[in-house]
């Protein structure tokens, strides 16, 4: 019998090859999609699940309850000491302070090679180890990392360097200062943990390469400075976390008992959570979810429409079947058989798309996730069948019910097979998913085009960042001179950051004699006298500063004013200013305009600018449109001689400022992606359904054009039915796609208002999609010969 | 074998029944092999739907091998149906996505006969109709005769009591359709098989043992030879 079915199925697609082609498509299309959406999510899902005890491993993290609640995945140094030696809740404790593109040269080879390390090296405590499952292929677990000067690597990083595992006892050293001798190799860490550093150095010698203080500091926290704890089972979280606060009272005074908080983060926690540092908010991934969900049901509307549509050119067969003896249950698996076979041919296709797409996709995120998920083949045998049965019960059980003699006397009409309207309904749902899909990329796409293009009230174009590798300021100052009278450099300022940066330094303030400080943080920008000119900050009050290497002056911007409660820019110029915890004092002499010194997704924060030169890690240099590309060239030259044993390395500001939206980059890609899709599988059922319109109405077409209707009254036939539909779809669309977007657009601080324009876009590019693929077929029969569609009747 | 009593079919249009058959009251013998004539409109095909199960009258007692069908339910009613009655239709009715060896094989599937078993049958058939070099094709390949020697042949295949046929030779040339009635005649004689046939030729309804006149949904007249 099942062999019958499967027969009767593929002959029936090898005969309707139209209907198999657009059936298959669009499920394919639409199983590929949710296959990648499937990956996607396992792999964020999976991240850091596979340690012992994940569930009682933590990360320790800091809030700031004040005015606004600030936080911070990272800790002050000392605190991992002081739960160790204090609290007894921890069963391992370790600490981790990460640093980002050190220099890694090779001393003992025969070349000196050096290495920037884009993932950065960690001082990390042998706890660690313990804690986290991260396997040792070579060395001793219970004695790395104890002593002084050890350090361990991945097997990437010693293939990388030495094109072998066998690495125990070579010497890496670090920013040309301290030497590390390797005791250990791990395994190469898996693509789905959140641990990103490939080498790891003795916890010991970060008090010399950072400094004593730093170590003993519980008044700042650096962003990289972790402490991980692995729970004792015995222990709930809410005792630890009360625990903390006996901390706080212990190392802080005053208000800052009040302001300080430590508390424990679950490790499941820590991809996820965007207070932090998480990579992606669980929500995108919900929305991934949706949206498969939505390319599968759009794919199996077109199945269910076209199957019904198809089912009156099928009466006469199945007219046949009921008088030789077939049950209705019968004809209803034969029908399911058909689907199977459709599903499992779109599987087979689905699967090779998301094959060759994963790269793509995986290029796109920069992660690697895993063709051979374990969990893709159950994925897939649920998918085919909910598939199966969403798109073939319904017309299974239509077919099934024809009644005999109607069928075999060509007498079925709208009625037995379930009507227009339901297949208008399930048309609406298709062209309401496609303008949810198209409004939030239109919304998408204008907010990402106004971050990058707004004015953000300092110049970015054709400004270049050279890092200042070390603490030489005799170097610095002999290099900032020559640079500075290159040919082709227009202007030239010592500084921290450039006015947007990733890397911020927010300090306490003192204003005015103020006993307190403010409740708030400043974020510190150093920059020479020439940080205005070379990034066209304007200065609405007071003036610049004057050159210095230490701070007297100050600059600061409007939204300190504001933070302030003062009125006029006027009324701070000549007040005092103290910040870094009153190591820093000088006068304000002048305000500058604000400008947005964050992406789009944070407030601008209150900013001083002030000469420091303990502060500066870059020069920025404004070249001239002219031969670019020399001074460039020019530019490497003289670095190179100046710091002949470091790493040379350039960025554009407009690069810098772009990657502040990589992801909002990456969500656009994939939104637009899944949008053409649902565009695609919405039109290839449309063309099915207006075909079987077509097909229906040749008699009707055939009257009306003896009767005297010309072609547009016959192309208005169609136009009006699906002109109707689209609208109804766009009433149901739009509020849906309005609520989603807002909702997205949260995540901004300076955004894009939904206006009416994006609506009448979605809904006019929706209609002449439609319009398209309607009008084609439409046009086939209102030009069709009526005295032809007659006679056959 | 079959007896119809008082059997009514008619459509509400309006405050009037619109009568397709009006009180007929009929008994088919084991055998026999039945001509029904009469003009267009007069109720022949709906009647013989009626004694085929695919039509359900709207007033009278049915009784087909000693069962009340109009008692019966649908499933018993189509047991009873795939049981004993083969349809032989006008069109012939083939279905076009299967070969003729599968046409005629169909019936057997919905029966529930064996794999093996059924190989046997239909070659049986086939060879019986001569059509064994054509049993790959598919029946846009044959002519309207061959197509309805399948027709017969798929709806003897499970050896029913009684075929019912409506215009068997309605679409045939004068030669095939004797062909077809001299097969009738023979399977009706020879095997027993009871037969039931719609026709508007006075002579194909003479290959009958009794012929029954419709008009206007009523039996005008009945003869037997």
């Amino acid at each position: 019998m099942i062999k019958s079915y499967i027969k009767i199925a593929w002959r029936n697609l090898r005969r309707n090859k139209a209907y198999a082609f657009i059936n298959i498509t669009g499920l394919s299309l639409g199983i590929a999609s949710s296959i990648l959406i499937f990956i996607l999510i396992d792999y964020h899902l999976s991240f850091d699940d596979f340690h012992k005890n994940s569930d009682r491993i933590y990360r320790v993290v800091t809030e700031w309850h004040d005015e606004t609640i600030d936080r911070s995945a990272a800790v002050p140094q000392p605190l991992g000491k002081a739960l160790r030696n204090d609290f007894t809740f921890g069963e391992k404790v370790a600490r981790s302070v990460s640093f980002h593109n050190p220099l890694i040269t090779l001393p003992n080879e025969k070349e000196i090679k050096k290495f920037a390390e884009k993932d950065g090296v960690a001082f990390t405590e042998p706890e660690f180890f313990d804690i986290f499952n991260f396997p040792l292929i070579k060395g001793n677990k219970k004695t790395v990392l104890v002593q002084l000067n050890e350090a361990i690597v991945t097997q990437k990083i010693a293939q990388k360097y030495w094109g072998t595992d066998d690495v125990i006892g070579k010497v890496i050293r670090l920013d040309n200062r301290i030497s590390f001798t390797i005791t250990g190799v791990l395994k190469d860490l898996p693509p789905n943990t959140d641990q990103k550093q490939q080498i790891y150095l003795s916890y010991k010698n970060i008090i010399e390469y950072a400094s004593q203080q730093r170590e003993n500091n519980w008044g700042g926290v650096n962003s990289e400075s972790k402490c991980y704890l692995l729970l004792k089972p015995s222990v709930p979280v809410s005792v630890a976390n009360a625990n903390f606060k006996q901390m706080v009272n212990k190392y802080y005074t005053g208000r800052d008992q009040k302001v300080w908080m430590f508390k424990l983060q679950p490790l499941a926690d820590i991809h996820f959570n965007t207070d932090f540092d998480a990579f992606v908010d669980k929500k995108y991934l919900w929305a991934l979810f949706f949206i498969g969900v939505f390319l599968i049901v759009t794919a199996c509307v077109n199945f269910i429409n076209l199957a019904t549509a198809q089912a009156l050119n099928r009466a006469k067969e199945i007219g046949v079947r009921k008088v030789l003896g077939s049950m209705p249950r019968q004809l209803f698996w034969q029908f399911i058989a058909e689907t199977t076979i459709i599903t499992l041919v779109a599987d087979a296709l689905a699967y090779v798309i998301a094959w060759l797409v994963l790269p793509l996709i995986n290029q796109l995120f920069q992660s690697q996730m895993q063709f051979n998920n374990e969990l893709l083949p159950l994925f897939l045998v649920v998918m085919t069948v909910i598939v199966v049965f969403l798109s073939g019960s319904y017309p299974g059980v239509i077919l099934a019910r024809f009644q005999p003699i109607e069928a075999l006397k060509s007498k079925l009409s709208q009625k037995n097979i379930g009507g227009f309207s339901l297949r208008r309904i399930l048309v609406v749902t298709q062209f309401a998913i496609s303008q949810v899909l198209i409004i939030g990329t239109i919304v998408i796409v204008s907010q990402i085009h106004y971050s990058k293009t707004s004015d953000l009230g300092f110049d970015k174009q054709a400004i270049i960042t050279l890092p200042i590798p070390n603490d030489d300021n005799g170097k610095m100052k002999t290099l900032h001179n020559r640079l500075g009278q290159l040919n082709g450099v227009k202007d030239i300022s010592l500084c921290y950051q450039p006015p947007a940066a990733n890397s911020n330094s927010t300090t306490d303030i003192y204003f005015n004699n103020r006993p307190e400080a403010e409740h708030w943080g400043i974020n510190i920008k150093a920059g020479d006298d020439h940080y205005l000119s070379t990034f066209d900050i304007k200065l609405v009050a007071g003036r610049n500063i004057l050159p210095a290497d230490t701070t007297s002056e100050f600059l600061v911007n409007e939204t300190f004013v504001k933070k302030l409660g003062l009125k006029s820019p006027d009324e701070v110029i000549g007040k005092k200013l103290s910040v870094n915890g009153k190591t820093i004092s000088g006068l304000i002499v002048g305000v500058v305009k604000d400008f947005y010194n964050y992406s789009f997704h944070s407030e601008i924060s209150p900013i001083c600018i002030m000469p420091n030169t303990n502060y500066y890690s870059n020069y920025a240099l404004k070249l001239s449109g002219s031969n670019f590309k020399a001074s460039l060239t020019n530019a490497e030259k003289l670095w190179n001689e100046t710091y002949p044993d470091e790493l040379y390395d350039y960025k554009f500001l407009d690069d810098q400022i772009a990657e502040f939206y990589e992801m909002d980059d990456v969500l656009m890609k994939l939104v637009e992606g899944f949008a053409a899709i649902a565009i695609i599988i919405g039109c290839l059922g449309l063309y099915g359904l207006v075909s079987f319109m077509a097909l229906r109405k040749t008699k009707e077409i055939g009257v009306r054009k003896v009767l005297g209707a010309d072609v547009g009254n016959i192309l208005w036939l169609f136009g009006k039915e699906f002109s109707r539909l689209l609208i109804i779809a766009f009433v149901i669309a739009a509020p849906v796609a309005w609520w989603a977007m807002t909702n997205y657009l949260k995540d901004y601080q300076y955004k894009i208002t939904i206006g009416p324009s994006i609506f009448i876009l979605s809904i006019l590019s929706t209609f002449i999609i439609a319009a398209v693929t309607v009008g084609y077929r439409s046009m086939l029969s209102a030009r069709a010969n009526p005295v032809k569609s007659l006679r056959s009747e | 074998m079959l007896s119809l009593q008082h059997i009514s079919k008619y459509y509400q249009a309006g405050g009037n029944k619109n009568y397709v058959i009006n009180d007929i009251s009929l008994d088919v013998d084991e055998g026999e092999f039945v001509s029904i004539m009469g003009p267009s409109g007069s109720g022949k095909s709906t009647l013989l739907n009626i004694i085929g199960m695919l039509d359900e009258p709207s007033e009278g007692y049915h009784y087909f091998v000693n069962e009340a069908v109009h008692q019966l339910k649908e499933k018993k009613r189509a047991a009873l149906y795939k049981q004993y009655i083969g349809f032989v239709f006008q069109a012939y009715h083939l279905i076009d996505e299967l070969t003729v060896y599968e046409n005629i094989e169909t019936p057997l599937i919905y029966q529930d006969v064996k794999g093996s078993e059924r190989k046997a049958m239909v070659a049986d058939m086939l060879d019986r109709f001569q059509i064994v070099g054509k049993k790959d094709l598919f029946p846009a390949q044959l002519s309207g005769g061959q197509q309805q020697l399948v027709g017969i042949a798929r709806a003897l295949i499970a050896k029913p009591k009684l075929i019912l046929a409506d215009e068997p030779t309605g679409n045939l040339n004068s030669k095939q359709g004797e062909e077809i009635m001299e097969l009738f005649s023979k399977l009706n004689k020879e095997d027993g098989v009871t037969i039931i046939q719609v026709t508007h030729s006075e002579k194909n309804a003479e290959y009958g043992s009794r012929i029954i006149n419709l008009l206007d949904g009523r039996i005008e007249s009945s003869r037997k030879f």
